[in-house]
């Protein structure tokens, strides 16, 4: 458990609470117009002047030597901002943690607030000119997003139910997307995304510039030895180079330090050789999350 | 492998991506939201397809002016990719 858990969760994950879905949590944090402009210049965030530095650049900027240091402190600490002068166009507590796709289960089906709309992933359209209805979003966000149709699946205008939410995360993740679940802001969930990398914005900042913007899961992939034929099949659903195939053991080896724990791989593998297990099980990555 | 971009910050040189913006955006003949093909284009996702922050700077929100910026310049892998595609030869990379 992250130290989101020990502050939001409750006793369990954060995720996980049902306090931090509820519409009284939203009105506490009078989040309705805050949200509402939030999306009006989210395209924007990344090309803003935010305390004198636009991300434009950033992977060159992060390594300038002390202003690098500098703005990364910065950017840690609006991304997981808790003050109540929070700006909205800077995106400040906008977090999230990958999740396996029983956790979006359960979020889906008990606790995320109504309504539930399926909407056209923004980062996909800024950053790959592509328009794919794969966010999940939920309670006041959904209500905000629906003002704006350019976000809006043709084919799909009205808002879905749980059934159809779980079974459009479900198709999602067996194509190879990774289910995430946000913050936005903190302490507040209301989206669950299907990311994929390297188009998505939370982990281009995580994984290549070392940003702590999405947190690995709570959980680690397992590879059964025995039960693996060698056939590949799960080295092109991994988003991020932590499976690769070695011909001569005839099995696949993973990257432990880069497996963020999606178990999206499993839905590749016929042998059942990859589960799922808890992170802190694992010797070694308790608690490591970047 | 290593991530792209840990590899790319080990160059001396950074990578420059100019877009004439008299040629693609507001002033030329494309407009980015048609066009695109940039994006599609390129492998580590450099560009940046967003809307303009205007002239006005307490409203700067314009939804008919989009734009397109090569917003990480550090991942680029130099393939030159976006300069062969772009219909109006708009891109020009330099290092």
């Amino acid at each position: 458990m992250c130290q989101w858990c020990f502050k939001h969760g409750a006793g369990q994950k954060w995720y996980l609470n049902a306090k931090n879905y509820s519409d009284d949590l939203a009105k506490e944090l009078d989040l309705e117009d805050y949200l509402t402009e939030q999306w009006t210049t989210m395209e924007q965030i990344f090309i803003r002047r935010i305390k004198g530095f636009s991300s434009i650049g950033l992977g060159y900027k992060l390594k300038m030597p002390l202003i690098g240091k500098f703005i990364r402190r910065g950017a840690e600490s609006m991304i997981h901002s808790e003050k109540k002068n929070r700006k909205a166009f800077r995106a400040d507590g906008h977090f999230g943690q990958v999740i396996p796709l029983e956790d979006g289960k359960i979020i889906l089906s008990e606790l995320a607030a109504e309504p539930l709309i399926e909407n056209y992933c923004l980062c996909r359209w800024m950053q790959r000119g592509v328009k794919d209805a794969c966010c999940i979003n939920f309670g006041y966000n959904a209500t905000a997003i629906e003002k704006f149709p350019r976000f809006i699946p043709k084919e799909r205008t009205l808002r879905i139910d749980r059934e159809q939410a779980i079974e459009r995360l479900e198709e999602h993740n067996k194509k190879g997307y990774v289910a995430t679940v946000w913050f936005q802001p903190v302490p507040y969930v209301c989206a669950i995304c299907s990311c994929e990398s390297p188009e998505c914005g939370g982990l281009r900042l995580t994984n290549d510039f070392g940003l702590h913007e999405v947190y690995k899961a709570e959980y680690i992939i397992q590879l059964n030895i025995d039960n693996c034929q060698g056939c590949g099949t799960c080295v092109k659903m991994c988003q991020f180079n932590a499976i690769r195939l070695i011909p001569s053991i005839d099995r696949v080896i993973i990257d432990y330090n880069k497996c963020m724990g999606c178990g999206v791989c499993r839905h590749a593998c016929k042998y059942d050789a990859l589960s799922l297990i808890p992170r802190e099980e694992f010797p070694g990555f308790d608690g490591k999350y970047w | 492998m290593e991530n792209i971009g840990d590899h790319m910050g080990k160059r001396k040189k950074k990578t420059r991506i100019v877009i004439d913006y008299s040629k693609c955006g507001e002033k030329g003949k494309i407009d980015p939201r048609d066009c695109g093909k940039c994006l599609q284009v390129c492998d580590p996702c450099v560009f940046l397809r967003h809307m303009t922050l205007g002239v006005k700077p307490k409203d700067p929100y314009d939804p008919q002016d989009w734009r397109i910026t090569a917003v990480w310049p550090s991942v680029c892998t130099r393939c030159l990719k976006c300069v062969e595609i772009c219909p109006e030869k708009a891109i020009s990379v330099s290092w």
